[in-house]
Order: structure tokens, then sequence, then C-alpha cells
């Protein structure tokens, strides 16, 4: 099962300058997402409906839009540290 | 070893400082030289030190030691889902795509990937690997695993 991204965490120190933490529960964004999105596949499978009937041979708009959802779920695992002298950046999407 | 770390050495060893001031001043040299702190290294503790010799490849690290650090790990799954996308793109917006990529000098053409191609690429960075030391004492890693 592919889980979505559930929290993004941020930090960016520069000594003396910045010290940005930003810890981002996603999780608490699905619900509303999850709302969107199925007025969204509404939408798509009413295009490709009309499209079937008219006979278009591109009808994967739906198709696109889950596809894009996996592509969101996908970014779960990026990690980037950077360490230079006086400056810190993490990234996590876990 | 560093001329630094030299000089603070040939310091102590000339008795013109203590042997806690000079580990002050090598802790300082350190903290000031990019070394990964604490946090960051048990982050990273845990990540392969080079391509897995079986099995798919799952993430795609990029290590840079030095005088900066830098460890990022990308899932490849994001490449796999982000292939699979471009067949789903209407064709219009694909020829946009592939006409642009073309003028920056990258002719490839996205309608060609089959989903069987794209398993057989993710499967063969597996054997992929990057090692670059530049003459600054930077190395620089790209592998799968």
């Amino acid at each position: 099962m592919i889980l979505p991204p559930l929290v993004i965490n941020v930090r960016v120190y520069e000594a003396d300058k910045t010290d940005f933490h930003l810890w981002l529960p996603l999780f608490l964004l699905w619900p509303l997402l999850l709302v969107i999105l199925a007025l969204v596949l509404v939408v798509t499978l009413l295009v490709d409906f009309v499209s079937f009937i008219s006979g278009n041979r591109y009808r994967h708009f739906t198709l696109l839009v889950l596809n894009s959802l996996l592509l969101l779920a996908a970014v779960r695992g990026t990690h980037a540290h950077v360490n230079k002298p006086n400056t810190l950046v993490d990234v996590d999407i876990y | 070893m560093t001329e630094d770390r030299k000089r603070i050495l040939g310091l102590l060893a000339e008795g013109k400082i203590t042997a806690d001031e000079a580990d002050s001043l090598l802790d300082a040299l350190g903290s000031s030289a990019g070394e990964p702190s604490p946090a960051s290294a048990s982050r990273t503790a845990d990540w392969p030190k080079g391509p897995s010799a079986t099995g798919a490849p799952k993430f795609m690290y990029v290590k840079i030691t030095g005088k900066d650090t830098v460890d990022v790990k990308v899932p490849l799954g994001l490449l796999r889902a982000g292939l699979k996308l471009t067949s789903l793109i209407p064709p219009q917006a694909m020829d946009q795509i592939n006409d642009s990529m073309g003028e920056h000098g990258m002719s490839f053409d996205f309608n060609n990937l089959k989903p069987e191609d794209i398993e057989e690429l993710i499967s063969s960075l597996r054997e992929m690997e990057v090692n670059i030391d530049t003459n600054e004492g930077d190395n620089v890693r790209v592998f799968c695993a």
C-alpha cells in the first residue's frame, strides 16, 4: 500500500542569522484533499465519458489525476541534509 | 590533515598552548569545517554505504563529503510514478514538452517509454555508481540501493 506523505520537516539554520524550523503535519490536510479529489474525479469521469462518446482518442483525465496523486505519494521518504560551515539545511518528508 | 590542524598540533608540540587549549581549538576547527552535526550523522547512519548487490533499488543516494556535507535520499518510486504519468499526458501537451526538450538539446520522446522499460531502467540503476574526487578534497558519490 502506498501511503502519502504524512509529515514534512524543514529546518534552515544560519549562524547568527536564521533559525527556521517548520514541522508540517500533512496528514491533517488529507481529509480536505480527499473531498476535493472526490469532486475532481466526478468531473474527470464525466469528461472521459463525453470524450468516449464523442470518439476522442484521449480519455485518460481520471487516470492522469490518480497518477498525479501517486506521484505526490512517491515523494514520501525524501531526505536532504546539507551541512556547510555555519549553515544547516534539513528537509525530511515522512 | 589540514594546515590548521598541523599548526595547532605544532603549537602544542612547541609547548605554546596546553593540551586543553589544543583540544578546544581542534573542536572549533571541526565544527567550522562543516563536519556533520551528531543529529545529522545519526539520521544518515542507517543509509547504505554503496550500491546494493541484489534486488531492485529503492532509493537514489547523493553524498558529498569534504568541506561541505550533503546527504540526499530520493525514492526511485518518484521516478517510476513520474515516468508513468508522462504516458498519460495529453498528446498535444506531450508534443510541446518534447519540442521544448529538443530545443534544450534533449531529443528524447517520452511516448516511446513503455512500463516494462521503466522497470528495466530502474533495475539497471542498481549497477550505476558515480564517484568523483575533486581537487578541493570533496568526494561526490551517487548510487542507488
